[in-house]
C-alpha cells in the first residue's frame, strides 16, 4: 500500500523517541508557517507521514484559517482575471443563466409546452438555472483547479483546498450578481416575496456546502485520473436533467420520488423556487436529504482531500 | 538549539513505466493500475538525518538525482516524507523560482499581493511592505501595468523583490543564484548575507560549489539519497570532487560512439608550473594540459581540441577551448603512427573558483561536430581555488602602468603583481 503523507501539528501525535519540547501551548497551537507575529516564540512545524483522524481535520481547519488572507486574495484574483480581457466583463455572470433561460423558455414553453406549476416559464426556469449555474460552473472549474495550478502546487506550499474554494467563492459572487435579474423578473411578473423567502439563505448555504464537498472530491480524483475533467460536461448535463430545472418536481411519479430526491440538487433547486417564486415553505423533506448528504459528505471529502494533498505534488 | 531537524527521513517515489498492452479489457485494467501508481518505486531519500542550528548556513551538494530537490520539496512542505519526520522551528520560506504565482493579466501591484500571499505573507504585512517591495524592484511607474508587458528582467526583479521581503526564520535557497544577470546575483548575495548577519538560518541547495563554499559554514554531501559526508565546506567539496574523479577513472573514460578511432586519446592530465600533475589550480596560475594519444595509422589533417566546461553544461556549453587549430601556423596537425603527447600551455588560468571538467576531441579538419576520430567526454575534473581576482565571470590576464603623474611623466611598465591586481582588478 502506498503511504500517503500528511502534515500534522507537532503536539498531536506521540513522537517515536519522544522528546520534550519547550513550546508553550500557544505556540504549539499555531503550528504553521505563518505565525501571528514574527516576534512570537518560534512555532514548530512537524512534517511527517500519514494519519487520518479527527485531530488532523481540526488541524487542517486551523491551518486554513491561518491562510484566510490567501483565500481572500486568490478569490478576488479569480474574479479579476476572468473578465480582464473580455468586453462584457462581469455581465457574463448574468448572461449565462439568462441566455439559457431564454432558450429553455422558447423550447420547453413555446414548442414542447412543459408544465411549470402555473408560474411564468421564464421565471420558473431562471429561478432554477440560477443555483444550477452556480453549482455547475463552480464545480467544473474547481475540478481542474489543482491540475491547472501545477506550477504552484509543485513549488510552494499553502493549503491546497484554497484552490477549489476560490472557484466556489467566485461562483457565489456570480450567483449573487445573477440574482439581480431574478429580482427584475419578479418585479416584471408582479410576484411579491413572502416571509418564506428567508429560507433561501439556508438553502444557498446547503448548496454551497455541497458544491465545496463535491469540488474537493473531484479535484482530487482529477489529479490522478484526468478522465474526470473530460467527463465533467457530460456528467453535468445528465445531472441537470435529473434535477427539476426545466420541468417541475410535480411531474416526477410518486414511486420514483424517494430515489429521485437522493440527488441533493433536487431539494435545493426545488426549495429555492418554492420560497422565492411560489412564496411557499421549502420542500423540507427533499431539502433535509440535501442538507444531510452535504453535512456528511463535507468532512469526509475534506479529509480525503487533505490526505491526498500530502503527495499531490508527486503525482500531478 | 536546532532550527531544523530531519529525523530518519525517507522518501519513496513511484515510477510509472508505460507498458504497451494489447487492446481490450486487460489494457484498461493495466492503465488503471499504472495511474494508481502501483508500479515500480525508488527511494529518493533513505534514512536521512541532520540538524541545522539557528543562525547556521548549511549547504547541500550532490550529483543530479542524489536527492537534493527532494529535500527541498520536503522542507518547503510541497510533499511529505514516506517515513521519518521533519521539525521546523519557525517560519520557513523558500527563495525558489522567482515570480511563481504571477498572473500575466494582472498589474505588478496586484501580482505583489497575489504572489506574496501565496508565499505566506499576511495581507497586513504586504500593505506595510508594499512601497519597499516596489522600490526594491525598481520597476517604477510600470507597477500598475499588467506584467505581461514587462521585460523578463523586470519580471525577475519584481519576483525577487517579493521573495527578499519575506523575512523568514529559515531561508531555503535553490539554484536561484544560477539565474538572472550579474546584478541580480549580486543582489541575491547581498540579501543572503544580510539575512545571515541577522542570525537567520539558511539552507542552500546547489550545484554551484564556489557559491556553496563562499556562503556555507557546513556542507552535506548527498549521494543516492543518503548523506555520505558532512563537515566544513572545504572538506566536503574535496570529497565530492574526489568521488567524481574516482568515478571517472572507474568508468574507463566514457567514450562517445561515433568515432572512427584511428587515433585514440589515452589520457588527459594537468600539470602545474613545476610539471607536477595536479587537479587543483588557482585562478591566474599557469596550467599545462598534457594529452597522450595512440595513433594506429599516420594521419595528416588532424585537429586536437580540449573543451573546458562546467559539470552541468557539458562540452556544448564550453567556457573555452584549447585547440591545435589556433596555435602555430594554423596548419592541420600531422600525427605519425605510434604514441605521442601534445601539451597545451595556459599562462594564466581564466577560471574563477569552482569546478570544471575537460573533454577531449581529435577530429579531421572540418569534420562536423557530431563526428570525430576520438572523443572523450568529461575525462578530467579540475578544481579551481581562489587566486587572482575574484569579481566578474572570468579572470583575464592584464598588465597596467601609470602613464601620467602630477610631478613628472612616467611610463614605467609594471609587471603584474598581487598588489596591482587588487587595485585594477577590483571592479
Amino acid at each position: 500500500m502506498k503511504q500517503i503523507g500528511t502534515i500534522v501539528d507537532g503536539n498531536e501525535l506521540p513522537v517515536t523517541g519522544r522528546e520534550s519540547t519547550s513550546r508553550t501551548p500557544d505556540s504549539a497551537r499555531a503550528g504553521d508557517q505563518v505565525p501571528e507575529k514574527v516576534s512570537e516564540p518560534h512555532p514548530t512545524t512537524i512534517i511527517r507521514a500519514p494519519t487520518l483522524s479527527m485531530k488532523s481535520l481540526a488541524h487542517a481547519m486551523r491551518e486554513l484559517f491561518e491562510y484566510r488572507d490567501l483565500l481572500y486574495t486568490l478569490s478576488v484574483h479569480r474574479l479579476k482575471v476572468r473578465y480582464k480581457q473580455s468586453v462584457l466583463g462581469p455581465t457574463w455572470a448574468i448572461l449565462q443563466p439568462l441566455l439559457l433561460m431564454l432558450i429553455f423558455t422558447v423550447v420547453f414553453s413555446r414548442i414542447v409546452r412543459l408544465p411549470s406549476d402555473g408560474i411564468p416559464y421564464a421565471l420558473f426556469a431562471y429561478s432554477a438555472l440560477l443555483p444550477w449555474t452556480y453549482f455547475s460552473s463552480s464545480l467544473s472549474s474547481a475540478t481542474n483547479s489543482l491540475v491547472s495550478h501545477f506550477s504552484l502546487v509543485t513549488k510552494v506550499y499553502f493549503p491546497r483546498e484554497i484552490l477549489p474554494l476560490t472557484y466556489v467563492i467566485a461562483g457565489l459572487i456570480d450567483f449573487l450578481l445573477a440574482s439581480l435579474v431574478l429580482g427584475a423578473l419578479l418585479v416584471y411578473y408582479h410576484v411579491s416575496l413572502t416571509v418564506h423567502a428567508f429560507m433561501a439563505i439556508p438553502t444557498i448555504a446547503v448548496l454551497t456546502v455541497f458544491t465545496v464537498a463535491m469540488s474537493f472530491v473531484l479535484s482530487t480524483i482529477q489529479v490522478r485520473y484526468r478522465d474526470v475533467g473530460v467527463a465533467m460536461p457530460l456528467i453535468l448535463q445528465l445531472w441537470m436533467f435529473a434535477t427539476p430545472i426545466v420541468y417541475p418536481l410535480s411531474v416526477v411519479p410518486n414511486r420514483w420520488r424517494g430515489l429521485y430526491e437522493l440527488n441533493p440538487m433536487v431539494g435545493i433547486v426545488e426549495s429555492l423556487r418554492r420560497v422565492i417564486v411560489q412564496g411557499l415553505p421549502p420542500d423540507f423533506h427533499a431539502l433535509g436529504v440535501s442538507a444531510a448528504v452535504s453535512a456528511i459528505l463535507l468532512p469526509i471529502a475534506f479529509l480525503y482531500f487533505k490526505r491526498a494533498e500530502a503527495t499531490v505534488a508527486d503525482i500531478i | 538549539m536546532s532550527d531544523l531537524v530531519l529525523d530518519h527521513v525517507s522518501k519513496r517515489y513511484s515510477v510509472q513505466h508505460r507498458v504497451e498492452v494489447k487492446n481490450g479489457w486487460r489494457a484498461l485494467r493495466q492503465r488503471f493500475r499504472e495511474l494508481r501508481g502501483r508500479t515500480d518505486e525508488f527511494w529518493a531519500l533513505r534514512d536521512v538525518s541532520f540538524e541545522v542550528a539557528r543562525g547556521e548556513t548549511l549547504g547541500i551538494i550532490g550529483h543530479n538525482g542524489a536527492g537534493k530537490s527532494t529535500i527541498l520539496k520536503l522542507l518547503s512542505k510541497v510533499t511529505t516524507p514516506t517515513s521519518g519526520e521533519i521539525r521546523i522551528g519557525g517560519r520557513l520560506s523558500a527563495l525558489i523560482e522567482v515570480g511563481s504565482g504571477f498572473h500575466p493579466e494582472l498589474t505588478g501591484r496586484e501580482n505583489i499581493y497575489l504572489s506574496a500571499s501565496i508565499m505566506g505573507m499576511r495581507r497586513r504585512e504586504i500593505v506595510e511592505k508594499l512601497e519597499r517591495i516596489i522600490d526594491f524592484s525598481g520597476v517604477g511607474d510600470f507597477i500598475d501595468t499588467p506584467v505581461k508587458h514587462y521585460s523578463s528582467g523586470m519580471y525577475v526583479r519584481l519576483g525577487f523583490s517579493i521573495a527578499a521581503h519575506l523575512e523568514p526564520d529559515i531561508l531555503l535557497l535553490d539554484e536561484v543564484l544560477a539565474v538572472g544577470d550579474a546584478t541580480f546575483q549580486a543582489k541575491c548575495l547581498d540579501r543572503i548575507n544580510q539575512l545571515h548577519g541577522e542570525g537567520r538560518t539558511i539552507v542552500f541547495i546547489s550545484h554551484d560549489l564556489a557559491s556553496v563554499e563562499r556562503l556555507c559554514g557546513r556542507v552535506l554531501l548527498l549521494d543516492h539519497g543518503q548523506v555520505i559526508a558532512s563537515g566544513s565546506a572545504r572538506d566536503v567539496i574535496e570529497t565530492y570532487w574526489e568521488a567524481g574523479r574516482t568515478r571517472r577513472s572507474s568508468e574507463q573514460l566514457d567514450r562517445s560512439v561515433e568515432c572512427s578511432r584511428e587515433v585514440e586519446v589515452r589520457s588527459v592530465t594537468c600539470h602545474d608550473a613545476s610539471g607536477q600533475e595536479a587537479t587543483a589550480f588557482r585562478t591566474g596560475s599557469p596550467v599545462t594540459v598534457r594529452l597522450k594519444y595512440a595513433a594506429h595509422v599516420t594521419m595528416a589533417d588532424v585537429i586536437v581540441e580540449l573543451y573546458v566546461h562546467s559539470i552541468v553544461a557539458g562540452q556544448y556549453g564550453a567556457w573555452f577551448q584549447l585547440t591545435t587549430a589556433s596555435g602555430g601556423n594554423g596548419e592541420p596537425l600531422r600525427l605519425e603512427q605510434g604514441d605521442g603527447e601534445i601539451e597545451f600551455d595556459i599562462d594564466e588560468l581564466a577560471l574563477l573558483p569552482g569546478v570544471c571538467q575537460l573533454s577531449a576531441r581529435i577530429a579531421h579538419q572540418g569534420q562536423p561536430s557530431n563526428k570525430a576520430i576520438d572523443w572523450l567526454h568529461n575525462c578530467l575534473t579540475l578544481r579551481v581555488d581562489p587566486g587572482k581576482s575574484v569579481r566578474g565571470t572570468f579572470y583575464t590576464p592584464h598588465r597596467w602602468r601609470l602613464v601620467r603623474a602630477s610631478h613628472r611623466l612616467e611610463s614605467e611598465r609594471m609587471e603584474h603583481s598581487p598588489l596591482a591586481t587588487s587595485s585594477s582588478g577590483g571592479k
